[in-house]
């Protein structure tokens, strides 16, 4: 087992997140010039419906049927990632180099509406936050949440950036997550060529010389393994070289606050995460 | 043949070419040399290593002891972007490697230069639907190089040059026939298939004169109006029902027989307009080679609804089950079950699953599947495993003659399947398949492995997990070893006999095509494509 140091693991990680920001949106995209956000309307549940249908004879084969990945990869997140506009000339335009083909038969109304469709589903079943975002912030700030997590470029690292979290987590699922995080670790969908699995899962890896590691798994293949200690130091694991690699469900570094908080604190706190983003 | 020989074969050819620089490129390849590749080792002249689609290579340089140190030699960049799932063929020093969509390259194999590039013309408006517009591989025979394109063309091209000698349709692209396989060349014939049955098409699988191109016959892998099977289509379904041939077959020089699968049947998740057991899709197809008449078929999935395609390519060998010779073609079909069947008559010899499915009981006498109740899509989702992607894919599987085992790369998932239309919209490009499709159950359940199972009663041996997804095949040695890969940039060898991991390397980027093996001056190379590049592995 290997230790990386914090200064490698921090270059490499702002290298991977150049490329992986830079790379497929600006470099591998054909461009295709949307028409102007303003002339298409605002998306009502009937051109979500529309959407959806076109979604499912265009789009599922490769997507799944409700965006979260076949032989493509998940784009439940990518009216986010893209923004519409991006998502638009995405399927316009088609992404060379990744199987993904431009779609120059659809009418511009019919894009439009499967962008609709996409831009919905990660809001499915979301339910309004009721407390005070403002007293939830406070609420953030008292608790020492920004050690783990960054908003807007400021806090740690450790735990999941939570800049657009309003956008990806509905209100209900923040609620979950708050009460018992280990039991709703988020989904990394990121890799096409793997089932989404759960991110933020800790392991627990003994050497051949019994000395134990406990650490959140950042990656993982089928000869090797990437793991974060609480303190967040990396760890590259040989899989064939150490004694055993155990996961350990339901166990995380983040601190369940049911009974910490009261049941307003916790609105109030999802209220103020919801914003994040411009969800609301 | 016995495990011996293969041995001997492997060395020697090794001694010939020991010492003996070969730098002249013949390009001549003949249909007796392909008949008898075992013992052309060096040369990998067909998709699948030999007219038995065993993808077993007698070479023995690179084995057990040794593979731990196997070296990068070079490395080909494509020229092309794209989904790259092209297996090459590589014959007296020049490897052919296919671009997608459809670039053919001809590769200097001391150094990975390359000697000619064709590049099909494609039209603007190119159709595929349902299917990446990709190419798996070229075919040879004599000096020429055969190649079908994705706009369904087949293209003979000049060995040494790539100069087009010919060009004819094979299927009109705008009416959704797209091809992505390697065609397969047998004496003075060149044999193809058709993919696009998502697009609301009817299958068949073609033979051209590989002098010019000339079709020789044509059959259609659905029975029209009078024809016997077209009452297993309701009304007028069987015109747009799919079953195409989208992969390589195999062929048996001596029934001169040839063995290919058939596709999913269309609409894809949605059975109601067409009941019945809609043959012959989702089968393996027996057919004269010289008449193209169909000798027999086996139907692996009857009146199919999760797309589970019969398109892997089949696997002959010969074989003493309870104490009688067969012929054997033995199939790991997507539908998660492993057939022996008697390549002679299509008799069902024996089966059983090679991995989790949830939707048959198991296979009755005659190998049809004991179907469950309420195993169709429906609007809600129903859960079955395998997902659509499969057990297996377009991978090939391999088989050893040494170790007597069948080794596939396989995929443990399930997938909620929703129901699409009754009716399909053909040449739709947004009406792939009839819309519906799946959610697939993610997370660390999901799993692919190398598994080998004993090839004349699919008994499982041993297998190796791998993490994730993975698109390569497996190539056997007769150095004792399994080549396979991940989609997470893994290339790795195994010990055929027991699964243990004996090298792998990262290569940065998913693996998508079968492994092959190639000698040339004396040494023994193995092949990995990773991302859009050619990997190729020699000892130090």
């Amino acid at each position: 087992m290997k230790v990386i140091r914090p200064w490698y693991a921090a270059a490499l990680i702002l290298a991977l997140g150049v490329l992986g920001l830079a790379s497929p949106a600006a470099a591998q995209l054909t461009q295709a010039a949307p028409p102007p956000h303003a002339a298409h309307p605002r998306a009502t549940p009937e051109s979500i419906a529309a959407g959806k249908a076109l979604f499912e004879g265009t789009c599922a084969n490769c997507h799944g049927i409700d965006g979260s990945g076949a032989n493509g990869p998940n784009i439940r997140s990518a009216a986010v990632n893209l923004g519409p506009e991006g998502l638009y000339a995405r399927i316009r335009g088609g992404a060379i180099g990744s199987g993904m083909p431009a779609f120059t038969a659809l009418e511009d109304a019919q894009v439009w509406v499967i962008v609709d469709y996409v831009g919905s589903l990660g809001h499915e079943g979301a339910v309004l936050a009721t407390g005070d975002a403002q007293k939830g912030k406070e609420i953030y700030d008292a608790n020492g949440c920004a050690k783990c997590h960054a908003i807007a470029g400021q806090g740690g690292n450790l735990g999941p950036e939570l800049s657009k979290i309003g956008v990806l987590r509905g209100t209900v699922k923040l609620q979950a997550i708050l009460a018992d995080p280990g039991a709703n670790l988020p989904l990394d969908t990121s890799l096409q060529e793997r089932a989404a699995y759960p991110a933020y899962l800790v392991y627990r890896v003994t050497t051949k010389d019994g000395k134990a590691i406990e650490g959140m798994r950042v990656n993982e293949d089928s000869f090797t393994m990437q793991l974060r200690d609480a303190n967040g130091r990396l760890h590259s694991v040989q899989k064939f070289e150490v004694q055993k690699i155990e996961p350990l469900p339901g166990k995380t570094f983040m601190p369940s606050y049911k009974g910490k908080l009261s049941d307003k604190q916790i609105d109030d706190l999802v209220a103020y995460l919801s914003g994040l983003g411009g969800a609301q | 043949m016995k495990a011996t020989k293969y041995i001997l074969c492997g060395l020697a050819v090794l001694a010939l070419v020991l010492g003996a620089r070969i730098t002249s490129l013949a390009q001549n390849v003949t249909y007796d040399d392909i008949l008898h590749s075992p013992s052309h080792p060096e040369n990998w002249l067909t998709y699948g290593g030999n007219y038995a689609s065993q993808r077993f290579s007698g070479l023995t340089q690179i084995n057990k002891q040794n593979v731990n140190s196997l070296k990068l030699k070079w490395v080909y960049q494509l020229r092309r972007t794209g989904v790259f799932e092209s297996s090459p063929i590589v014959v007296d020093g020049l490897m052919y490697v296919t671009e997608p969509p459809t670039t053919v390259t001809a590769l200097d194999v001391r150094t990975g230069r390359p000697v000619w590039r064709w590049t099909a013309d494609l039209p603007r408006n190119l159709l595929t639907i349902g299917l990446f517009p990709t190419n798996r591989g070229v075919a040879i025979l004599g000096d020429t190089v055969y190649v079908a394109t994705i706009d369904a063309h087949l293209v003979a091209l000049d060995a040494k040059t790539g100069v087009v000698r010919w060009n004819v349709e094979v299927g009109d692209n705008k009416k959704a026939v797209a091809i992505t396989q390697a065609p397969l060349a047998i004496n003075g014939k060149i044999v193809v298939g058709m993919g696009g049955g998502e697009g609301g098409l009817r299958g068949y699988i073609d033979c051209y004169d590989a002098k010019d191109g000339k079709r020789l016959w044509r059959l259609y892998t659905i029975p029209t109006t009078g024809e016997p099977g077209v009452e297993t289509w309701e009304g007028d379904s069987y015109k747009y029902g799919g079953a195409t041939t989208w992969n390589t077959g195999a062929y048996d020089p001596e029934l001169n027989t040839l063995y290919w699968g058939t596709g999913n049947p269309a609409p894809d998740w949605n059975g109601d307009a067409r009941k019945g057991d809609n043959l012959y899709s989702c089968s393996l197809l027996a057919i004269d080679a010289d008449t193209g008449k169909m000798k027999w078929y086996f139907q692996f999935t009857p009146h199919e609804t999760h797309d589970w395609d019969a398109s892997e390519p089949p696997i002959l060998f010969d074989a003493t089950i309870n104490g009688k010779k067969r012929k054997i073609v033995a199939q790991a079909d997507r539908n998660a079950f492993y057939y022996v069947l008697d390549r002679a008559t299509g008799e069902f010899i024996t089966g059983q699953a090679y991995a989790h499915q949830t939707w048959a009981k198991g296979l009755d006498a005659k190998g049809r599947p004991i179907e469950l109740p309420n195993i169709d899509p429906s609007t809600q989702g129903t859960l079955i495993y395998p997902s659509i992607t499969g057990t297996v894919n377009w991978t090939s599987s391999s088989y050893s003659p040494l170790t007597g085992l069948f080794y596939v790369n396989t995929r443990e998932q399930g997938a909620y399947y929703y129901k699409g239309h009754e009716k399909m919209d053909p040449y739709n490009p947004n009406d792939i398949g009839g819309g519906g499709g799946q959610k697939l159950v993610n997370g660390d359940a999901a799993y692919t492995a190398v598994r080998a199972l004993e090839a004349t009663t699919g008994n499982r041996k041993w297998e190796f997990k791998m993490v994730g997804d993975s698109w390569t095949g497996t190539l056997v040695t007769a150095g004792g070893l399994v080549f396979c890969a991940d989609s997470q940039g893994n290339f790795f060898a195994l010990d055929a006999d027991n699964g243990k991991p004996l090298w792998n390397i990262q290569l940065g980027n998913a693996l998508r095509a079968n492994p092959i093996t190639y000698a040339v001056d004396g040494k023994q190379y193995v092949v990995g494509e990773a991302g859009t590049s050619v990997s190729v592995f020699g000892l130090p």
